[in-house]
Formats: C-alpha cells, sequence, structure tokens
C-alpha cells in the first residue's frame, strides 16, 4: 500500500491539491510528507476545492417490504412490480443456484445472503460474512464467492447446505488495493469465470498493471488470460444472446464537471484498449493524465449511459414473458450519480441496439426512485437477473430488497 | 478510567436508565447502561481515547454500530458486545446519541494553534465531506466538537492502516501527516461548536 502510494502521489498531490494548496498547509518546520488524496477525489480541480459533493450513504439496516415506497416506481404500460426479497441490507449482485436458491452479495457489510424461493415466499440466511465485499457465481454445483482479497468455493451446497468451503484465493493473484476492486464475477458460455479489476483511484496512471482490466480464468483460478485492458472501472457484464459477445459497463472518472465524461457500455474485443487513464468515451482526452495521441487505437463505446449516472448490472433479455420487442435489449441498472450537481440515473435503463453495437438508443425503463424536482432519492437499481419464468429481479442496495418486474398483456 | 470502575458505573446507570423514554423502546436499558460506562450517560465521554456519541449524525452511528456488530470494523474493547443487537435497536441506539446534546466544548484556547490546526484542516479539504462546519452529515461523522484526543487517536488510525472496516475513502486522506499536524487538527476541531464556525450548515 505504502509504495503505491508513493508511486502515485506527486501525481494525486498537484492533481487534487494543486501545488499553492500543499505550500498553504505546509508547516515552517517540519512539512507533511507527501499525502496523496483519497482515491475516490483524485484529479479533482481547484475549481472545485469548495464542492460539497461526495460519495452518498448507503443503509446497513433492515428495510421491510412494507416500508419501501413501491408506488413511486413507474414502469412502461403492462408491467407490475412487486418486493420480492427484503431485509437484505446491501444486496447487490444476484446468482441463481439449484431448487429455489440465489445467492447476494455485498459490499460495506461483508455477507453473502442466500435467498430461499418456495415458490410463493422467499426466507433468507446469511451464508457467510466477515467478508472483504464479497460477490457470488454459481457453476456445476459449486458457488464461488469472490470477495476482494479471497476466493471461497462451497462445493454441493444444493445438497449441503453448510459446506466447508474451500479457499482457491492463491490461484487468482489479485491485485491488493481496495479501491474500485470490488468485483461483479460470472461464469461465460465458455465455462469461464470473467473478473474485472477496477483502477485504484478517480484518475492515475495506475500503480502496476494489474489493475483497469477484465480477465477470465479457468474455474480453479488457472488459465488467467487479460481479455481487456483501459477499462476504469466495469461493475457489470453480460453475453448478447445472438453473438455470444461479452457487453460491459463502465464508470467513467469524477471531478471533470458535471457532464463529462459519460459512463459507457462496450462490447468486448479481444485484447482492445479502453482507454483509461488517458482518454474517455474513445474520444476525450484527460485533462489530468495526459499523453500524445491518447485516444489513437482506444475501442469507442456502443452507447454513452450519462455522466456519473454508475451504471451498473448489465442482462440481455431473452424471455418469453415480456412483449416481442424487448427480446435482445440490454437492460441497465444505473445507481445513481453523486458527483454531479444535478442527480442522473437511480433507474433502469434499456439499451436497443443493433447485434454489431450499432445505432444505440438508450430509453427509460424503470423509474420513480429520484424526485427531479427535489433531487431527493430512495432507492439504488443495482443489478439484474432473468428468472427462469422470464421475470427481472432488480437488486435495489439502498433499501436491501429485490424487486420482480412481471409483464401481463 | 478502569475496568472495574467501568463495570461500577454500568451497574449505577442502569439504575438511572431502567426507563428508557418510549421513543427509544427498542433500546434494552442494560445496553443503554453499557454503552454510558465508556461513552457517558448523556453521550458525551470523559474517559481519553473514547468518542462521543452525542449529536453525531444518525445515519453514521446507525452504520458504524453495524460494522462493530459484525465485526467487520474491530474495536477490541467492544468485541461481541453488539451481537445478537437487532437492526431496529441498532436504529433506536442511533436515533437516541443523535438526538443528545454535545456537551460544551473545552474552552482553553491557544489562538495560535487553534489557528494553524483550521488551516489545516480547510487545505486538506476536510470540509467537503465533513461539510465547511464538521458538522458531518449522513455517514460522516461530525468532528466540531469531539474529544480531542480521539480525533487524533482515529486520524493516526487511518494514517497508520489500522481503521480495519472504516470508510476507505478516509483511508488515504492522512496518510503522510505528521502528528504534529494531526494533533494541531485535532486541537482545532475539538474546540469548534457551530457558533463558531465561519459557515451555518
Amino acid at each position: 500500500m505504502k509504495n503505491y502510494l508513493r508511486a502515485i502521489s506527486g501525481l494525486g498531490l498537484a492533481l487534487a491539491f494543486g501545488m499553492s494548496a500543499q505550500a498553504q498547509t505546509a508547516a515552517p518546520a517540519a512539512a507533511p510528507a507527501a499525502a496523496p488524496p483519497p482515491a475516490w477525489k483524485q484529479g479533482m480541480p481547484e475549481s472545485m476545492a469548495k464542492s460539497t459533493l461526495a460519495p452518498l450513504p448507503g443503509k446497513l439496516v433492515a428495510t421491510k417490504a412494507a416500508d419501501v415506497p413501491i408506488d413511486k416506481i413507474k414502469l412502461p404500460p403492462g408491467f407490475k412490480v412487486e418486493v420480492w426479497a427484503d431485509s437484505i441490507p446491501g444486496g447487490r449482485a444476484i446468482t441463481e443456484g439449484e431448487n429455489g436458491k440465489y445467492y447476494v452479495g455485498t459490499r460495506a457489510l461483508g455477507r453473502i445472503y442466500e435467498i430461499t424461493d418456495n415458490g410463493k415466499e422467499r426466507t433468507s440466511r446469511v451464508l457467510v460474512d466477515k467478508l472483504q465485499q464479497p460477490t457470488a457465481a454459481y457453476k456445476d454445483g459449486s458457488l464461488y464467492v469472490v470477495a476482494i482479497d479471497k476466493v471461497l468455493r462451497f462445493d454441493g451446497i444444493a445438497k449441503n447446505p453448510n459446506p466447508t468451503p474451500v479457499d482457491i484465493t492463491a490461484n487468482f493473484k489479485f491485485p491488493p488495493l481496495p479501491h474500485h476492486n470490488w468485483k461483479y464475477v460470472a461464469f461465460g458460455p465458455d465455462g469461464k469465470l470473467y473478473v474485472p479489476f477496477g483502477a485504484p483511484c478517480n484518475i492515475c496512471v495506475e500503480p502496476t498493471t494489474e489493475y483497469s482490466q477484465i480477465r477470465r480464468y479457468n474455474p480453479d483460478g488457472t488459465g488467467m488470460e487479460v481479455l481487456a485492458t483501459g477499462v476504469r472501472n466495469s461493475v457489470g457484464f453480460d453475453w448478447h444472446p445472438v453473438t455470444k459477445e461479452l457487453w460491459f459497463s463502465n464508470h467513467g472518472r469524477d471531478w471533470m464537471g458535471d457532464d463529462t465524461p459519460n459512463d459507457t457500455m462496450h462490447r468486448l474485443k479481444l485484447k482492445a484498449n479502453y482507454g483509461f487513464p488517458y482518454c474517455h468515451e474513445g474520444k476525450i482526452p484527460d485533462p489530468d493524465v495526459k499523453k500524445a495521441n491518447a485516444c489513437a487505437g482506444v475501442e469507442p463505446p456502443v452507447a454513452l449511459m450519462g455522466p456519473h449516472a454508475a451504471t451498473m448490472g448489465v442482462k440481455f433479455y431473452s424471455g418469453d414473458m415480456f412483449p416481442a420487442e424487448y427480446k435482445n435489449v440490454l437492460f441497465n441498472a444505473r445507481k445513481g450519480s453523486w458527483n454531479r450537481t444535478k442527480k442522473i440515473g437511480y433507474d433502469v435503463v434499456m439499451v436497443r441496439a443493433d447485434a454489431d453495437g450499432k445505432n444505440a438508443k438508450v430509453e427509460p425503463f424503470m423509474t420513480g426512485f429520484l424526485n427531479e424536482a427535489d433531487q431527493s432519492w430512495w432507492g439504488r437499481p443495482a443489478y439484474l437477473h432473468q428468472m427462469k419464468d422470464g421475470s427481472l429481479l432488480v437488486s435495489d442496495e439502498q433499501n436491501g430488497v429485490i424487486y420482480r418486474v412481471t409483464y401481463k398483456k | 478510567m478502569s475496568l472495574l470502575s467501568a463495570v461500577r458505573v454500568v451497574v449505577l446507570v442502569g439504575a438511572v436508565f431502567a426507563a428508557a423514554p418510549t421513543a427509544y423502546a427498542q433500546i434494552s436499558a442494560q445496553r443503554l447502561a453499557l454503552c454510558a460506562a465508556c461513552h457517558g450517560a448523556d453521550g458525551n465521554s470523559q474517559i481519553k481515547g473514547i468518542p462521543s456519541l452525542a449529536a453525531q449524525p444518525k445515519l453514521f452511528l446507525e452504520t458504524q454500530l453495524v460494522l462493530i456488530r459484525e465485526g467487520v470494523r474491530d474495536i477490541p474493547s467492544m468485541k461481541g458486545m453488539l451481537n445478537g443487537v437487532s437492526d431496529a435497536e441498532v436504529t433506536a441506539l442511533a436515533k437516541y446519541y443523535a438526538d443528545k446534546p454535545l456537551a460544551p466544548v473545552p474552552t482553553d484556547r491557544d489562538a495560535e494553534v487553534f489557528a494553524r490546526g483550521g488551516k489545516l484542516a480547510e487545505g486538506m479539504r476536510c470540509g467537503i465531506c465533513h461539510l465547511p462546519t464538521y458538522l458531518g452529515r449522513e455517514q460522516i461523522p461530525r468532528l466540531a466538537g469531539q474529544r480531542e484526543d480521539y480525533l487524533l487517536l482515529s486520524m493516526q488510525q487511518f494514517k497508520n492502516n489500522q481503521a480495519i472496516g472504516r470508510d476507505s475513502n478516509m483511508a488515504a486522506s492522512v496518510y503522510g501527516v505528521s502528528d504534529q499536524d494531526l494533533q494541531d487538527i485535532s486541537y482545532y476541531l475539538a474546540r469548534l461548536t457551530p457558533a463558531t464556525t465561519a459557515t451555518g450548515q
């Protein structure tokens, strides 16, 4: 940690505090050693020194379904929403196991929940806790729990509810820095485990080359391949139902103003560079971390998802419950902005695009969590999961509940 | 205060708080007495290195209580104390202390140290998150009027990577800052009240 901080401290200071502010704070006798700003604040210009924008508060205690103002949620005609599971504080990405079991991870709270659906109602328990920002994926009867510094495999969990986990951490060789390193993980059509690694800062040249990547591994952690570089912070992806290509969401940097740059949606092209830290949206050179021809050879996005909108979970709809025009539509949960004077996101949007990514259009799907008029908000959609019957699960990380969206003519 | 005398206080305060106000009905009297033993009956700590809870943002208290209960935030002296405490009781406890008024801040003031601390805090942009008044908000703690020794201890923990399970956004804020500077910042913040801060909330 210390070495990394030293490596970036010069840059971080110049970017975030500016030399004049640093001179002002330096004691005459004992000047403090170079102190980098926190990772999310790097790149903040002097002009924003008086800003009070800060990451928004989460909620770590349980919310009951009855206390969710579900009537405020708006959907297109014919769609309905219910609270499908409640009292899972901080619940985030959803993965489906067997026999009506679903697994949901958290960040700060360190828990993996197991939700059991008997078809009528849901019960939940904490399967494992005290982990560093754990998430989960499921394959061939095994649950893979992936934390920032740990990978645990729970074999045969469908039959044995409390298997002793196998620690397979060492194989994965995860980089250590926690910032932007909560991971969305999923098994691809090729049976490999896909794992993104965010940049450990708002904007910086990474301390080592292990960050800002998307990788895939064999399920046991061997056979690692780097699939993409220059990806600042991808926390959601899915495979196109027709082309089987991976499409992924990516968070743009902060402290570059309300409208720049956008969060983005991308197609994965093998070994492509997506621009971080030098280039955003495939066309905007970074004002702080510069190089000549910053955007040369950078893979452009399929769609712009809104500046600071926090584009999260991605799910291509392949079910039969929703009307035909929803087939192969990409649903994307946007958790909502903090680094913007006027809030955006706090919704689920649809991206309609050609299979090759052309002609993308972003349209609202699930809204009502944000009150534009007074800028208040009450929920933050984060992740999506398509159930076997074609209904769509949407996790609300703020309230620790999961909604189920259904359609009936 | 020794542990033994802290236990005696538990017993005493337990008697005082036997009837918890109805607004905080979820809080057990024993729990409140246990909190009071170290953090003060009115949430204003009289013990070195123990933070005051009075007038902290409710969400900050609630979040920290959960993280401590879960063992994510490791405080050796509180280990196990919150085992089995329900979310509803955590929320009630947070509200209880958030509603308590802060005791008067120390009146001794070395103008030079105070000014230097204020300038340091401003230069380090503590006010972006903790607000220019340093009153905190939501998940972000109030710094104004907190115990000086606790402010210093807390910042030293962040600086030395000992703030396990606490906000990683805060973690890097004090890396490399000298102990003298942290002392001066603590001196300044501990003597701040809303009336003496320049800007309102």
